[in-house]
């Protein structure tokens, strides 16, 4: 479609832009003529300007302002209703913005932030903003359906930030997040007191518990029962005379008045009533199905998890072995270059990226970059020499295309550098190029990239130490092959490339010379230490995808 | 004795509220400058959701000696790229840089586009009543177009054409009470 200013069509084409319904061949015919006529730039501005004042102006319908404000909640306020300082007073102005439905997932979405803030102060305790926060409260309530609350209850909200006591819910379900990392999922009648970042109460009602690394140790009381989380899922039904606890994942252990110490591990369950020591069955997650629900759809738990990671990620770029961070975040079309973010070393400032895609990455919100074409690929100068390197990166494999698939190479075959690689049957492999030419190690994992593997997201690590003189492969933040090292340091890697190689040979026309990677990337790091096997294990954990 | 759970008190909620009461004030402008890219209103408010969330979470990076809106700006342009860049069709519109002139070319039409739209109130109020219904009922209830076409017993194609009509309408009533100011001494 050709585009002329001025035209009906054109006033069409920025209609259904504004609209949200233009076609692609109205979006491109109108890039074309925005780029060439300026008078239809400035025509097409001063539409979308009026276009956008109507939608945001408030004011412009003054009279009926009026009319609705009376009717109109204040979905805002529980994240304000504390304090009375001066933010609040001056709010009523602005909160005379329209639209319920805007306001509402605001609220959300900046409650869900703010406990990921809290979460991530309780996670990284260093985190200096952590410094003066002076709040009583353990946990916030992010997200509830239909949610009734009982008359002793508060004011609660989704947002609140709940102090010490009891929440009692009627009706609908509700999730809580504790300072400390717990989840808890609870569905109306049920009672609950809250009595610290990793403890509460609960003796009547249906509970699911989910408990991250962070948070182990997370309590959980009944009449009966004493849960003392050990990293898991678990699920409890508790009445006044009677405790169910079901275990989906990990292992927890029960204390009970009566009898010892008992531990319950995952697909077990045990019930306990009256004064009889708890009897063991198997796990059964049917009543615990709209919670499990509930949990799963929801979305802001995932953008908890990505902020997590945001959050974990301002700790992690401050170490000082960190020589290279690739976050892939604030990836845009036409920049080249890929901001390092680690901090405390400046080695590496940037890399170029040639070709590659832009991509969905862990979370919805996480940009990825894909390798496809034996073009694609990262390019960085690491200069200097270290004594040991650990590489880490979560990788969403799509193919093994080629014999030797690169994850991290090093150019050509010079002395003191290294491949990281993924072999077309599965094997992870690092090779290491000793002094001569010739003389190299190949370490190679069993194979671990098995087809069922392909398309998920993967944390892939590699640790070469020279000082202990080995070499560790990691899978999912488990080692999977361990292997002595004989060439010794300094290493080296110099011009390097992520997602292929440079043979440096000229035209690449032996196809065992080409190594591009078909998948994506979306987070890279490259420290200039060994990191051991528990280091390891945590970042992976850092960016496990849920 | 344990007592109700109490909203958050002390620092941490000073911080959400000094945020939110700069982000609110901010909000508006902000919505624009990212509608100027991306005009769809839903699209441009997910958008501007995303830039908050960016935004409180550098909160502690602001310089409350800065003003707060360009710098709010900027993390927008951020986000209003990584959108687009995930939706071919806007990708398509705005390929070319062309994000980027608009913006820059928004920024210099300001003081004419200010002069214009400072007359859109007086237009508004002159619409006839069953077209300032139907602004009123897309842009602020956000009454979604099936409805309001089932309101006016016209079908949602025949409504989003008058919701252009109207617009053009608004347009040339700003354009004249502009040119009458300037032509008046």
């Amino acid at each position: 479609m050709n585009l002329r200013f001025p035209s009906p069509e054109f006033d069409d084409a920025v209609a259904a832009v504004c609209h949200g319904l233009a076609s692609d061949e109205q979006m491109q015919s109108l890039n074309e003529l925005l780029r060439t006529s300026s008078a239809a730039q400035d025509a097409y501005l001063f539409r979308v300007e009026l276009h956008s004042r109507l939608a945001s102006e408030t004011d412009l319908f003054a009279t009926t302002a009026c009319a609705l404000s009376v009717e109109e909640p204040r979905p805002l306020t529980p994240i304000l209703s504390s304090g009375g300082g001066e933010g609040e007073r001056q709010l009523p102005n602005v909160l005379s913005l329209p639209n319920r439905r805007r306001r509402m997932a605001w609220a959300v979405a900046l409650a869900a932030c703010f406990v990921v803030l809290a979460a991530g102060f309780a996670l990284w305790l260093t985190r200096p903003a952590a410094k003066g926060t002076t709040s009583t409260a353990v946990a916030m309530l992010t997200r509830a359906v239909d949610a009734r609350w009982g008359q002793n209850t508060g004011l609660v909200r989704v947002g609140s930030a709940l102090g010490p006591g009891w929440l009692r819910l009627e009706s609908g379900l509700a999730q809580v997040v504790f300072y400390s990392g717990a989840r808890l999922v609870i569905e109306g009648p049920t009672e609950l007191r809250l009595v610290s970042t990793s403890e509460a109460i609960c003796p009547t009602g249906r509970v699911l518990a989910e408990v991250p690394q962070p948070a182990r140790g997370f309590r959980l009381k009944t009449d009966h029962l004493n849960v003392l989380d050990l990293g898991t899922a678990f699920g409890v039904d508790a009445t006044h005379d009677r405790t169910e606890v079901h275990v989906f994942q990990g292992k927890v252990e029960l204390l009970s008045g009566t009898a010892a110490k008992q531990s319950l591990g995952e697909g077990q369950a045990a019930v306990s009533q009256g004064n009889a020591p708890p009897r063991l069955m198997a796990a059964s997650a049917v009543a615990f199905t709209p919670l499990f629900d509930f949990q799963q759809r929801s979305l802001v738990s995932e953008a908890f998890r990505y902020e997590q990671w945001q959050f974990a990620n301002a700790q992690l770029n401050q170490d000082p072995s960190l020589v290279v961070h690739w976050d892939f975040e604030n990836l845009s079309g036409s920049d080249w270059t890929l901001r390092n973010a680690a901090e405390k070393n400046r080695s590496v400032p940037e890399a170029t990226i040639v070709g590659c895609q832009r991509a969905e990455g862990r979370w919805r919100e996480k940009q990825a970059l894909e390798f496809h074409s034996v073009n694609d690929r990262v390019r960085l100068t690491v200069p200097g020499e270290f004594e040991a390197l650990t590489l880490s990166a979560w990788v969403c494999v799509k193919g093994l295309d080629r014999q030797f698939n690169s994850l991290f190479m090093c150019d050509g075959f010079e002395p003191g550098t290294i491949h990281w690689l993924i072999r077309n049957d599965g094997v992870l492999g690092l090779t290491v190029f000793g002094p001569k030419a010739g003389n190299l190690q190949i370490t190679a994992t069993p194979p671990v990239l098995t087809l069922d593997k392909l398309g998920m997201w993967l944390h892939l690590a590699v640790v070469l130490d020279g000082k202990a003189r080995q070499v560790v492969h990691y899978v999912n933040g488990a080692p999977v092959a361990r292997e002595a090292l004989k060439v010794a340091p300094p290493y080296r890697l110099g011009p390097t490339e992520l997602g292929n190689w440079n043979a440096k040979s000229g035209p690449n026309l032996d196809t065992k010379l080409i190594r591009n990677l078909s998948g994506a990337l979306d987070e890279f790091e490259l420290f200039s230490r060994a990191f051991n096997d528990a280091e390891i294990h945590d970042l992976y954990v850092k960016g496990r995808p849920d | 004795m344990p007592s109700d759970p109490k909203p958050l008190n002390g620092d941490q909620a000073a911080v959400q509220q000094r945020f939110l009461s700069l982000f609110l004030r901010s909000e508006r402008e902000v919505f624009r400058y990212v509608a100027a890219l991306v005009p769809s209103v839903a699209d441009a408010e997910d958008i501007v959701q995303q830039t908050a969330l960016a935004l409180w979470e550098k909160f502690d990076a602001y310089d409350p000696a800065q003003p707060f809106t360009p710098w709010a700006c900027r993390f927008a342009l951020n986000k209003a790229r990584q959108w687009i860049e995930r939706r071919q069709r806007w990708q398509a519109l705005l390929a070319g840089g062309l994000a980027e002139e608009l913006a820059r070319r928004r920024e210099e039409l300001r003081p004419e586009v200010e002069r214009r739209l400072a007359h859109l109130e007086k237009c508004v109020d002159k619409l006839p009543g069953e077209q300032r219904a139907l602004v009123e009922g897309y842009y602020y209830r956000r009454t979604g177009i099936e409805a309001l076409a089932r309101e006016s017993k016209r079908t949602v194609e025949a409504t989003y054409k008058m919701l252009q009509r109207v617009r053009h309408a608004l347009q040339r009533c700003v354009e004249n009470a502009a040119q009458l100011e300037e032509a008046t001494p």
